[in-house]
């Protein structure tokens, strides 16, 4: 297997020292950027497998860096790193084709199989999978690569073969919204809350999905 | 500590004295740490130079704080706040309904040393050490 090459992006320090040390015995080349500018800068002259970008840094954000990485690097794969509570900006990552999130605080055991998790996404190959946790993988390996209509395909036969898990809908959810539509996006957010209620990634899903949105606020009077 | 090899999951209740110190030793160890306080102005006593762990504001007796610090992850949890009752309470729950594999926790009052015992809790009652200590060197 040929050494993967990996970009932290954090303008926190604890940040990036902590994923170093914790990827160094993967087999891994790491190297570290303190914000967009300098991770677009590194990213011009190596070609990157794997990206983990917080999205909230001063200076350029982490959705323009991911912008900008995933038009001229579209194979990078990319974990964003997310704090508690902050994750309702998941379906616009998965736009760019971010599937991936690291919730602070993380343990070295959840970045390990989530970096092993992603390297063994790219092995799956186009034979008929026979489980659940495979074909919600695939669906990922579609989100990652923009094919949303591949994706939402997959995650349904997920969902056929175990229709108990909350992140199936919720991931369905977010590739309806995606797709523009709305309703159906809403009624899978409901779905993965039917079955399990505490499962917070759908329920900011469906508050921001059904809270107006800026710039659609009532205007009362001309002069407001 | 059994291991300095691997990096282990901790958290700790209360950064206090006792709290911040174990934090700064432990995340400078390389485990990684989480540290979890009501008052935002307790993490002054982190030292950056050797503290690179997490820190969390909130009531450690909300499931929700502690759920929010992946205590279902944790290896270990270590009450450290200056309240007894919180550090047993957590510690209960930490060991029972998280099956956290190491709970240790600190008490002030060795009248509640029997108490951890009969539900056994691992405990370091600083008083009784200390006692123990000052004889030792009288």
């Amino acid at each position: 297997m040929k050494e993967r090459k990996v970009l932290i992006v954090d303008d926190e320090k604890n940040i990036r020292m902590t994923l170093s040390q914790t990827l160094a015995d993967m087999e891994l080349s790491i190297e570290t950027a303190i914000n967009g500018e300098e991770a677009l800068a590194k990213s011009e002259g190596t070609k990157f497998d794997i990206l983990f970008l917080d999205l909230k840094m001063p200076g350029m954000d982490g959705m323009e860096v991911l912008r900008q990485i995933k038009d001229s690097q579209p194979d990078v794969k990319v974990i964003i790193i997310t704090a508690h509570g902050s994750i309702e900006i998941a379906v616009e990552a998965m736009k760019l084709g971010a599937v991936d999130f690291l919730q602070k605080p993380y343990t070295p055991n959840e970045i390990r199989e989530l970096v092993s998790t992603i390297i063994k996404r790219e092995y799956l190959i186009s034979k008929e999978p026979q489980d659940y946790r495979t074909y919600v993988e695939y669906a990922k390996k579609s989100i990652a690569e923009r094919q949303f209509d591949l994706a939402i395909q997959y995650i349904k036969k997920a969902i056929a073969m175990d229709y108990d898990h909350a992140e199936a809908f919720n991931i369905l959810g977010a590739l309806y919204e995606i797709m523009g539509d709305i309703a159906e996006a809403q009624k899978n957010y409901r779905i993965a809350l039917s079955i399990d209620p505490t499962y917070e990634p759908a329920e900011k899903n469906l508050y921001r999905s059904t809270r107006l949105r800026s710039g659609d606020s009532i205007i009362f009077n001309k002069n407001e | 500590m059994e291991t300095n090899q691997k990096s282990l999951y901790i958290i700790i209740i209360g950064c206090g004295r006792l709290g911040s110190l174990l934090a700064n030793m432990l995340s400078k160890e390389g485990h990684s740490t989480v540290i979890i306080d009501n008052n935002i102005h307790s993490f002054d006593a982190l030292n950056s130079t050797e503290f690179s762990g997490f820190q969390i504001e909130g009531d450690a007796t909300e499931l929700s704080v502690l759920k929010e610090a992946k205590i279902d992850k944790a290896d270990i949890l270590i009450g450290a706040t200056h309240d007894d009752n919180i550090n047993i309470m957590i510690g209960q729950i930490a060991k029972r309904v998280f099956t956290v594999p190491n709970v240790l926790i600190r008490i002030l009052d060795q009248n509640k040393e029997p108490l951890l015992q009969k539900i056994d809790i691992k405990y370091v009652c600083t008083t009784t050490e200390i006692a123990s200590k000052i004889i030792e060197l009288i």
